[in-house]
């Protein structure tokens, strides 16, 4: 290259490095912009977006209008887009403001209603039934308890079925059910929040330890539109979930191979999923400790559950069986069954994603075994489990995301980022032909 | 074999090398076969990837055709009932997935399913903004579209033997 060529190609650089900062800012308060539209919007109420509530963002519906699907698509794509310039520019956000923007973030949608899912309301019915009536949330639905003011709240489909989540989660969200329905929906939220602030707190040590930059890795899961929107918006468990998975990847880089082992074992006596890490933890660390580890922290879980619920309590599999059997209309197993003609999801194509999950899991352990990436390894495996459940919520497909920052193959983070964008093309459907 | 070796690890070193355990991978490093094994799974992954952007778009395509019709089908109840109202609900054949929707409403003004209800069977292409109404039947009020509820029967739906009675 010539010495012209040269000089020209580092004035354009030094040009594009000054304007950075000012992109990064536009972006930022894209995102800003998006979220408060889809709060002030959504705390008005009358919403198919907007699961029934009690008024705890009263004082903010006279800014906004009903939110409608077309405003929350049109939202939802441009907080994406924003999302997009802030992954580009990562590198020109200082620190300070990555964190200004990720807990301005948290803070719109802390104030807001409860956005687009009822499941809070099922965790708060839960816990009512357990410390209000006395009756086992592990044996009976909420339907148990029709004249409890939360059940007017709880999801249709919903009213019926038992819980799903681990003995940890319904002990955890015990002390909220005395509150009333508006104080533990309160206290769900606080819950979600300090959840959240756990799980990029350590996702900033993590990133740390592995030299990767830190500051484009919480802004890459802080203000991700599906983490804040749909799972935050919602006080979704899965975030209580991911801070315990991210603490056991921390206590692991810290050589800590017991504590990081119970780690995983109280994420998944949250939620099942994050079970998924053991295997690779284990494969990669090899070390006595993490099984001693686990094993004590199971043993002491579910004789906890044992205690608190009955055998019911710590059937992990059957609530497991029981989940994996449901069909949504958005999960790539139904978009495929589309795509080859067929009406949707069959009990044979249920044995076939189990097989096809149960191979990747093994290449995967033999990879590790074999020493790639322990933490890419088991994000890969979440990622397979969302995409191969014919059972997909926006906030299954964060599972793989705060690994995915940290870990050293960079294809789980592109992978990761793809298939989250695909679900959200998958919502458009009425942007292009809204029903009258 | 390190004398300083955990029990552990001397039990690996009788394994073949090709099935020890690695302190590090190096399949992106020009190791012969490893990294073939990575081209490989990017390929992989790509056309997974590939696969589900191809089903994603089909889906999206399909539920917008779905809606555009389910619009036509509440238009062309609105245009034979010559009620303007606004809540008009569609139903899908989700049996046999073929096209023909019912479409049901008040007969008089009132709440949703308060009065009694014409449900009409409509089929066929768009022409002109709307579809043909090929028969239908009548419902009570607040009873949903079931087999047991539907009397009146008119047109295609009479020989059907869809009305009970």
């Amino acid at each position: 290259m010539s010495v012209a060529a040269q000089s020209e190609l580092r004035l354009a650089r030094t040009r594009s490095a000054q304007w950075a900062p000012a992109l990064a800012a536009v972006c930022a308060l894209v995102l800003v912009a998006a979220t408060a539209e889809i709060v002030l919007d959504g705390a008005v109420g009358h919403s198919a977006l907007i699961p029934k509530s009690p008024q705890i963002a009263g004082w903010l519906s006279g800014i906004g209008e009903r939110l409608g699907f077309r405003v929350f698509l049109i939202a939802i794509l441009a907080f994406s887009a924003g999302y997009a310039g802030l992954w580009a520019l990562g590198r020109t956000v200082s620190k300070r403001w990555a964190i200004a923007l990720i807990a301005v973030l948290h803070a719109i949608v802390f104030v807001g209603p409860i956005l687009l899912s009822t499941d809070v309301f099922s965790y708060i019915a839960y816990a009512r039934m357990g410390v209000e009536h006395g009756i086992n949330p592990y044996l009976h639905g909420p339907i148990a308890i029709p004249h409890d003011p939360v059940y007017h709240y709880v999801g249709q489909d919903w009213k019926l079925v038992a819980t799903a989540y681990g003995p940890l989660y319904t002990l955890l969200s015990y002390p909220f059910a005395p509150l009333g329905v508006e104080g533990a929906l309160w206290g769900m939220k606080v819950l979600a929040m300090l959840a959240s602030a756990g799980t990029l707190a350590l996702v900033w040590r993590c990133a740390r330890l592995r030299e990767i930059n830190p500051v484009g890795a919480i802004l890459l899961v802080g203000a991700n539109p599906l983490y804040v929107i749909y799972c935050l918006g919602g006080a979704h468990n899965d975030l209580v979930m991911l801070a315990l998975m991210m603490a056991a990847v921390s206590l692991t880089f810290a050589r800590r191979d017991a504590p990081a082992a119970a780690a995983v074992v109280a994420g998944a006596l949250v939620k099942a999923t994050v079970a998924a890490l053991l295997p690779f933890m284990i494969l990669a660390r090899r070390s006595r400790a993490q099984i001693f580890g686990a094993l004590a922290a199971l043993v002491l879980g579910l004789l906890i559950g044992l205690l608190a619920f009955g055998v019911d309590g710590i059937n992990v599999i059957a609530a497991l069986n029981r989940d994996a059997a449901f069909v949504s209309s958005d999960s790539f197993p139904t978009e495929i069954a589309h795509l080859v003609g067929k009406p949707g999801v069959f009990p044979i194509d249920h044995d076939l994603l189990k097989a096809g999950l149960v191979v990747v899991g093994l290449h995967l352990m033999w990879r590790t075994w074999r020493g790639y990436d322990w933490v890419a390894a088991s994000g890969w495996a979440l990622l397979a489990i969302s995409v191969t459940s014919s059972w997909l919520l926006a906030w299954y497909i964060l599972w793989p995301l705060p690994l995915a920052v940290i870990s050293r193959d960079r294809r789980l983070l592109v992978a990761t980022l793809a298939v989250q964008a695909l679900f959200i093309v998958h919502q458009l459907a009425p942007l292009f032909a809204p029903v009258s | 074999m390190s004398a300083d070796a955990t029990p552990l690890k001397r039990g690996w070193q009788r394994l073949p090398a090709q099935l020890r355990p690695r302190d590090a991978d190096r399949s992106k490093i020009g190791q012969p076969g490893s990294g073939r094994l990575w081209r490989v799974e990017t390929v992989v992954l790509l056309l997974v990837g590939l696969l589900l952007a191809i089903a994603t778009v089909n889906d999206v395509v399909l539920a917008t055709h779905t809606n555009h019709r389910l619009v036509v089908d509440l238009r062309t109840w609105r245009h034979y009932t010559g009620h303007n109202y606004k809540n008009v609900s569609a139903e899908q054949d989700i049996r046999k997935y073929t096209t023909t929707d019912v479409v049901c409403g008040n007969t008089t003004p009132g709440p949703p399913k308060g009065r009694i209800q014409l449900c009409l069977q409509v089929t066929g292409p768009t022409v002109k903004g709307l579809r043909a109404a090929r028969g239908g039947w009548y419902l009570p009020p607040k009873a949903d579209n079931l087999h047991r509820y539907r009397y009146g029967c008119f047109g295609p739906p009479k020989q059907q033997g869809v009305c009970p009675r």
